[in-house]
């Protein structure tokens, strides 16, 4: 009897082991992940990230150590799916090597999608870039602006589907 | 290790861990409808095949995208092919978990038998029925088309591969290696799932089916709006 009893919870351990793993990897289909961690973020009154609109022109944010980056996204409207034009004016110093641009969603691996920048005049650099659709309908993307050994900037910003 | 290999490497690894991410939270209703479909029969090779299909495609569009050198050129022929197989992708589910729940009038289109004559239940019957799993190859072709971001990145990078190759060929070539190497890095995670979903494991089915016949249909309506909307 004893046997059987423990015959059973084992099966039973088992399956709600199976269960628990396949509930874990749908759950990701189900859950508004990035509500539910600005909301987090919002209550520990974390940082919240830029938003910048880049449909309506440039965006600027500061680096330590005094340096200020400025993103812009041509042409406008900044559509996904097309042929961009990725253009970073840097004021306050320049960068020890080849800056670069990663484009991703927020807490959302899309694989990786790097747009290099090169020096087109003065303190400003270009580079060509496309941000893909997400068939989930979100939006909202980051650029992240790298400047080797200097620092990188992050910018959220929505495109146009 | 030459830049483009290391690349294919990138991309096998960019796989692997959106396929544990991304993939497994859009495709895990089409891989689990499959294996729900097959009836406690084994899932390994009907989702192999499937797999394999997928990969296949992503292959094809590699190499186009290599060729061509233009993403937007490429993505822009296929929109409307897109949009039409996440329609389609989503009819598949709704009506896979409409019909495991008993609820569509033309009877069980799962599994044996089913009073059905239309071309839809003629279909999924033959699915279900199919002696071999050699079906489920032109399906994971034809849901290999599906839209999907990790996917369009990949293809960008099979596009920036081709236009740094020295012929029209050795383009089609690193384009079409980079999305095998790509879609192969998805698949432990698309077979874990359809393995798990294989309910071989779960004592009380019955109760399993009706959730996941109700979950399917709800997701099967998302794919199709989805779709609609694209």
């Amino acid at each position: 009897m004893n046997q059987v009893v423990k015959q059973m919870l084992k099966r039973v351990l088992i399956s709600s082991l199976k269960l628990v793993i396949l509930v874990i990897l749908c759950l990701p289909n189900t859950v508004n992940h990035e509500a539910a961690r600005d909301a987090i973020g919002a209550d520990l009154g974390r940082e919240a990230p830029v938003h910048c609109d880049i449909q309506r022109g440039p965006c600027t944010k500061h680096l330590a150590g005094g340096m200020t980056v400025t993103l812009d996204i041509l042409p406008k409207p900044v559509k996904a799916m097309t042929d961009l034009k990725f253009q970073v004016t840097l004021s306050g110093g320049k960068p020890v090597r080849a800056a670069y641009i990663d484009l991703g969603m927020p807490r959302m691996d899309m694989g990786p999608n790097r747009v290099d920048l090169r020096l087109v005049k003065d303190n400003v650099y270009e580079g060509e870039g496309v941000i893909v659709r997400c068939p989930s309908g979100r939006r909202t993307w980051k650029a992240t602006v790298t400047l080797p050994e200097t620092g990188k900037v992050e910018f959220l910003f929505d495109v146009i589907y | 290790m030459s830049s483009i290999d290391t690349l294919y490497f990138v991309f096998l690894v960019t796989g692997f861990t959106v396929g544990f991410g991304h993939c497994i939270g859009m495709c895990s209703p089409i891989v689990v409808s499959l294996s729900l479909n097959l009836k406690g029969k084994s899932v390994l090779i009907p989702h192999l095949l499937y797999n394999a299909g997928r990969v296949l495609t992503y292959a094809i569009l590699g190499g186009l995208a290599g060729v061509l050198g233009s993403f937007t050129i490429l993505t822009s022929s296929i929109v409307s092919l897109q949009k039409g197989v996440l329609i389609f992708a989503g009819v598949l589910v709704l009506l896979m978990g409409l019909a495991m729940g008993g609820w569509i009038p033309f009877g069980r289109i799962f599994g044996d038998g089913g009073a059905g004559s239309g071309v839809l239940s003629k279909w999924f019957r033959r699915l279900s029925a199919a002696k071999s799993p050699i079906v489920y190859l032109p399906l994971g072709l034809l849901l290999g088309l599906l839209p999907c971001g990790p996917v369009y990145t990949a293809l960008l990078a099979s596009v920036r591969a081709g236009m740094g190759a020295a012929s029209a060929l050795e383009g089609f070539f690193s384009g079409m290696g980079l999305m095998i190497a790509f879609g192969i890095g998805t698949i432990p995670a698309l077979l874990l799932v359809g393995k798990l979903a294989g309910l071989g494991w779960i004592k009380s089915r019955r109760l399993i089916y009706k959730i996941s016949s109700l979950l399917m249909a709800l997701v099967g309506i998302y794919f199709i709006i989805q779709g609609i909307r694209y």
